[in-house]
C-alpha cells in the first residue's frame, strides 16, 4: 500500500517531469501528402534496364529492388500505390548480362605495368545462367515492373522479342512473359513487352523511360554497328510511330503517365572517362612518335597529346590525332594503351572511339526522339520527366544533403560499375526527377526519396 | 561546511558543460537571478554573478561571497527535410552549463574587490539520430569552453565602479560526420576531429549610479579565438581507401565573438527591480569553420566551410519582487536576433530568432546562504537551404533549462 500523502507528491512531480520533458520534444509537422489528379492503383513502370535495375553489367536482385522502377514505386506507395512486383532474379546476388557474365564489383587488378589497383572485376566466374531459363512469370502477381534490359521503344508491339527460338530474343523478356518458352498456339505470335503489360488489365497509371536502347548499343559499338532506331516507320520499325502508338492506347484507356525523355548518353562515365588528349609522352617517346608521324604532318610533344586514332575520312592513311570533345569508350584495352603504344604507335580502332562527326549523329537522334516525345506527351496531357536535365547536372557535378555527386567513374557516387546504368543512389536521384514531373502535371504533393538511403559503389 | 562548498565545486569543474541553444552557440546561464530576469542583469549587482556580468558592478556588493550554479539544459531538435518530407531528431545530452564565483574585499565597505569567475558562456552539444539524412554534413559536434577570469573592481567615486579581468578560455572540439563511401556491408565511413584549444580574452565594465532608484552599467567582453593546435583526426573508412584518408594531425581556430552591453536598473522601492539589457554580439568574427590537415590527399583537402555570421543584437528584460523578506521571485524574457543569415543555417547551430521566456525564485536560507534558481524555455523554428550542403528543411529546437544555485556570504 502506497500512503496518500507520500504518493500524491511523487506523482505530481513525475506527472511534472513528464510534461517538462515531453513539451522538450518538438512535434513533428509532416507535409500534407496527396497523388493529385491520378490513380495509382495500378503502377506499372515500362521502360529497360534502367527501370529495370540493371547495374554494375548485369540484372541482379539488389539492384532490382533499388531500380528506378522500384524506387520510383516505393515513393508512390505513401499516396497510393500498390505493391512491388519485381521479377526477382537468384538470392545470391551474381546477377547475369546476355552474355551470362556475373555483375561487376570493385576488386583489386593489377595492371600490365605491376601496378595494383580498383578495378572492376567479375564478382563470380560465371553469371546466373539458370536465371534467364527459368520462367519467373505468375498470373496471379502481374509485374509492377516491366523494365527489360536492352528493350528499345521499337520493341514494345515486337513478337520476336520474346520468341526464344530466334537468336536476338531478349531472354531478360522471355524469363517473365506469359508464353513461359512455349510458342502460345492460340495466337499463333510470341506475346509482345506491350501485350504482357496490358495483360489481365490496363494499369491506372505508369512510367516510361524508353528510346535509350535505340541509341545506345550503337554509340557502345563506337558507332560502327547496332543501327539507330529511324524516327520514321511502321510500329516496331520506327520510333515516333511505336510511341504514339503506345500512348494512344494508354489515352484510349484513360491511363495517365509520366514519360521520360532521354539524357545525352554520351555524358555517361562509359563514354567520359579516358581523355582524349591522355597520351602522357617522355622526350624519347614523342621523338620516336615524331619519327613516325612526322611525314604525315602530325608533331608530338612531351605532356599531354592526343591519342591517335583510325579515321578512314581522315587522309591518304586514315590515321590521325583525336580532338578536343571526342571521346574514348571504357571498353578501350587500356592496359594495351599504357603499355603496348595503343593509341600512339598503334592507332585506337573505330570501335573504341566516337568521333565529332559520329557524337553528332547520335545526339542529333537523341534530339529527334525527344522532340516527339514531348510533342506525343504534351499532346496526350502526360507529365514530362527531362532525365537530360539530371544527367548533365550529375556531369556537372552537384552538392546532395552534404554529398557530392558525379559522373566521374566510380568516385562519382551516382553510376554503377558499368558507367552506363546508374547505381542505387543514382537511380533514387533520378526517381526524384519523374516525381517532380508528376507533381507538376498531376498537381500532386508526393514525396522525393531520400538518395542516401540508397547505396553507392561498395569499396573493399 | 567549507569542505562541503570545495566538494561542490570540484563536481562543477568535471561536469561538462554542454549547450546548443542560445544564439550561435553563446551560452547565457551565468547567473541564476539573471536567468529568473530573462537573463538581464548587466546593471543589477547581486552576487558574485556580476564579476562576470559586469565587473564594474561588484564593488557595489559589500560582502565575500562563493555562488556556485549549474543549468542543466534539456535540448531537442527536430529536421523535417522538405523534399522527402521525413523528419530525424536530435539525441543530444544533458547539457550542463555550469558557472562559480568568489568575491572578496579586503575590507568592509572597501574600493577595491577581487574575485575569480569560472563558467561556461559558450558551447555546444548536439548528436542526431544515427542514419540522420544530415549524417554526411554532421553526426555530432561538441565544442567546450570554460572560460576562467580572475577579476579586480575599484569604486572610483560613490556613484561609479570599474572593474576588469582577464580571460582565459581552455576549450574541446569534437567533430564526427559520417564520410560517403561504404564498405563491402554497406557500412559508411566516418570522420571524427578532435582537439584541444585554448583562448585568451579580458572582460571589462562600469557601473554607473546616478540616483538611488537607477543604475546604468556597459560592459565589453572581448573576442577569444580559440586556436585548436594538434588535433588529431581519425577516419574508418574501408580498407582500400585507407591512404586516401590516413589519420592526421590538424588546426583551427574557433573564434567566440565579442558581447557588448549596456544594461538599466530601475528600483523604484526595495521590493521591485525591473532590469533591461541590451546586448551586441560581434559574430561577425565567424566567417568561416577551416580545418588545416597536416596530410593531405586526393580525398582529404582542407576543408573551408562558410558561416560568415552577422552580429548581432538582443534585447533582455526582467522584473523582481519581493512579497515578503526572504523571498525573490522573478520573470523575464527576451528578443534576439540571430547570427546566421539564410543559407548558412547548420545542424551544428540551427539557429534562429528566438523569443525565449524564464521564471525564477530566490530565497534566503539565512543570512549566509542563499538559494536561487530559474527556469528557462524557449523553442526557435528556422527554415533554410544551406548553400555549402543544400540540404533544405525546418529545424525546430525546443530548449528547457531549469537551474540551481547556491551561495554562501559572508
Amino acid at each position: 500500500m502506497v500512503k496518500g500523502n507520500s504518493f500524491y507528491p511523487q506523482l505530481f512531480l513525475v506527472c511534472l517531469c513528464g510534461m517538462a520533458l515531453n513539451s522538450c520534444k518538438p512535434k513533428e509537422k509532416l507535409a500534407p501528402i496527396s497523388p493529385g489528379e491520378i490513380n495509382l492503383q495500378q503502377f506499372v513502370a515500362i521502360g529497360d534496364g534502367n527501370t529495370a535495375g540493371y547495374m554494375d553489367d548485369a540484372l541482379y536482385l539488389y539492384g532490382q529492388q533499388n531500380s528506378l522502377g522500384a524506387i520510383l514505386q516505393t515513393q508512390l506507395q505513401l499516396v497510393g500505390a500498390g505493391e512491388i512486383y519485381l521479377p526477382l532474379m537468384g538470392g545470391a546476388n551474381i546477377g547475369t548480362n546476355s552474355s551470362f557474365l556475373s555483375r561487376l564489383i570493385l576488386g583489386w587488378k593489377t595492371d600490365c605495368l605491376g601496378g595494383i589497383g580498383l578495378s572492376p572485376v567479375r564478382f563470380a566466374q560465371q553469371g546466373e545462367v539458370a536465371s534467364l531459363t527459368t520462367s519467373v512469370y505468375s498470373s496471379q502477381n502481374k509485374y509492377s515492373n516491366f523494365g527489360v534490359p536492352g528493350l528499345r521503344m521499337i520493341d514494345m508491339v515486337s513478337t520476336a522479342f520474346g520468341n526464344i527460338n530466334l537468336p536476338q530474343h531478349n531472354a531478360f523478356f522471355a524469363r517473365m512473359s506469359k508464353d513461359q518458352f512455349t510458342w502460345p498456339v492460340w495466337s499463333g505470335d510470341w506475346s509482345s513487352v506491350q501485350e504482357n503489360i496490358f495483360d489481365g488489365g490496363y494499369p491506372t497509371f505508369c512510367s516510361i523511360y524508353l528510346g535509350i536502347e535505340d541509341v545506345l548499343p550503337y554509340a557502345r559499338s563506337g558507332a560502327t554497328q547496332n543501327p539507330m532506331s529511324p524516327l520514321a516507320g511502321f510500329p516496331g520499325v520506327g520510333f515516333e510511330e511505336s510511341l504514339t502508338q503506345l500512348c494512344e492506347q494508354l489515352y484510349s484507356q484513360n491511363v495517365n503517365a509520366v514519360v521520360a525523355t532521354i539524357p545525352d548518353i554520351t555524358q555517361m562515365p562509359y563514354f567520359s572517362t579516358i581523355p582524349y588528349n591522355g597520351l602522357n609522352l617522355d622526350e624519347a617517346n614523342a621523338a620516336s612518335l615524331n619519327q613516325i608521324y612526322g611525314p604525315l604532318g602530325f608533331s608530338f610533344t612531351v605532356g599531354s597529346n592526343s591519342f591517335m586514332i583510325e579515321d578512314p575520312t581522315a587522309g591518304a592513311f586514315g590515321v590521325r590525332p583525336m580532338v578536343e570533345g571526342e571521346l574514348i569508350l571504357l571498353s578501350a584495352p587500356l592496359d594495351s594503351m599504357k603499355c603496348h603504344q595503343y593509341g600512339s604507335v598503334y592507332p585506337l580502332r573505330d570501335e573504341f572511339v566516337l568521333t565529332l562527326a559520329e557524337l553528332q549523329e547520335i545526339r542529333n537522334q537523341i534530339l529527334a526522339y525527344n522532340q516527339v516525345i514531348r510533342q506525343y506527351s504534351n499532346f496526350y496531357g502526360f507529365a514530362i520527366a527531362e532525365t537530360g536535365d539530371f544527367y548533365t547536372k550529375l556531369s556537372d557535378g552537384f552538392v546532395y544533403n552534404g554529398v557530392t555527386m558525379s559522373s566521374k567513374f566510380v568516385s562519382g557516387g551516382a553510376y554503377s560499375l558499368d558507367g552506363i546504368h546508374l547505381n542505387p543512389r543514382g537511380n533514387a536521384m533520378l526517381a526524384n526527377v519523374f516525381i517532380n514531373a508528376i507533381n507538376k502535371k498531376y498537381k500532386a504533393t508526393i514525396p522525393f526519396a531520400n538518395a542516401l538511403s540508397y547505396s553507392s559503389i561498395y569499396f573493399p | 561546511m567549507k569542505r562541503i562548498y570545495l566538494g561542490a565545486l570540484y563536481l562543477l569543474f568535471f561536469v561538462c558543460n554542454n549547450n546548443g541553444f542560445s544564439q550561435g552557440f553563446q551560452v547565457n546561464f551565468q547567473g541564476q537571478r539573471q536567468q529568473g530576469m530573462g537573463l538581464a542583469g548587466t546593471a543589477a549587482p547581486f552576487d558574485g554573478s556580476s564579476l562576470f556580468f559586469n565587473p564594474g558592478s561588484s564593488v557595489f556588493l559589500n560582502q565575500n561571497s562563493i555562488v556556485g550554479g549549474v543549468t542543466p539544459v534539456f535540448g531537442n531538435v527536430l529536421f523535417v527535410d522538405s523534399a522527402t518530407n521525413t523528419s530525424y531528431r536530435s539525441n543530444s545530452p544533458v547539457g550542463t552549463p555550469f558557472s562559480f564565483y568568489a568575491m572578496f574585499q579586503l575590507k568592509p565597505a572597501g574600493k577595491l574587490k577581487w574575485g575569480l569567475s569560472v563558467n561556461t558562456p559558450f558551447g555546444s552539444t548536439v548528436q542526431y539520430e544515427d542514419n540522420w539524412i544530415g549524417r554526411f554534413a554532421l553526426t555530432r559536434l561538441e565544442l567546450k569552453a570554460i572560460f576562467i577570469q580572475p577579476t579586480f573592481a575599484y569604486r572610483i567615486a560613490d556613484q561609479i565602479g570599474i572593474g576588469g579581468g582577464f580571460v582565459i578560455s581552455s576549450g574541446n572540439v569534437n567533430l564526427q560526420k559520417d564520410i560517403p563511401v561504404q564498405d563491402t556491408n554497406g557500412v559508411y565511413g566516418h570522420a571524427e576531429l578532435a582537439g584541444k584549444a585554448i583562448g585568451f580574452g579580458y572582460n571589462i565594465g562600469i557601473h554607473f549610479t546616478p540616483s538611488k532608484q537607477l543604475s546604468i552599467g556597459l560592459t565589453y567582453r572581448s573576442k577569444v579565438a580559440m586556436n585548436l593546435r594538434d588535433g588529431e583526426a581519425t577516419f574508418t573508412v574501408p580498407s582500400s581507401l585507407e591512404d586516401k584518408f590516413p589519420a592526421t594531425s590538424f588546426t583551427g581556430r574557433l573564434p567566440l565573438p565579442s558581447v557588448t552591453t549596456l544594461g538599466f536598473s530601475y528600483h523604484p522601492c526595495s521590493a521591485f527591480t525591473v532590469v533591461l539589457d541590451i546586448n551586441r554580439v560581434g559574430w561577425k568574427v565567424y566567417d568561416t569553420l577551416a580545418f588545416d590537415y597536416a596530410t593531405n590527399t586526393s580525398s582529404l583537402l582542407d576543408t573551408k566551410s562558410p558561416r560568415m555570421y552577422k552580429n548581432i543584437v538582443a534585447f533582455r528584460l526582467g522584473m523582481e519582487v519581493k512579497p515578503i523578506k526572504n523571498l525573490a521571485l522573478r520573470i523575464g524574457g527576451g528578443y534576439g536576433l540571430t547570427p546566421v543569415q539564410s543559407g548558412y543555417v547548420t545542424p551544428e547551430t540551427p539557429d534562429g530568432i528566438r523569443i525565449y521566456g524564464t521564471f525564477g525564485v530566490g530565497y534566503e536560507l539565512s543570512q549566509k546562504i542563499r538559494v536561487d534558481a530559474s527556469v528557462y524555455y524557449t523553442k526557435i523554428k528556422r527554415s533554410d537551404t544551406n548553400i555549402e550542403t543544400n540540404m533544405s528543411g525546418t529545424y525546430t529546437t525546443i530548449a528547457l533549462a531549469p537551474g540551481l544555485s547556491i551561495a554562501y556570504k559572508w
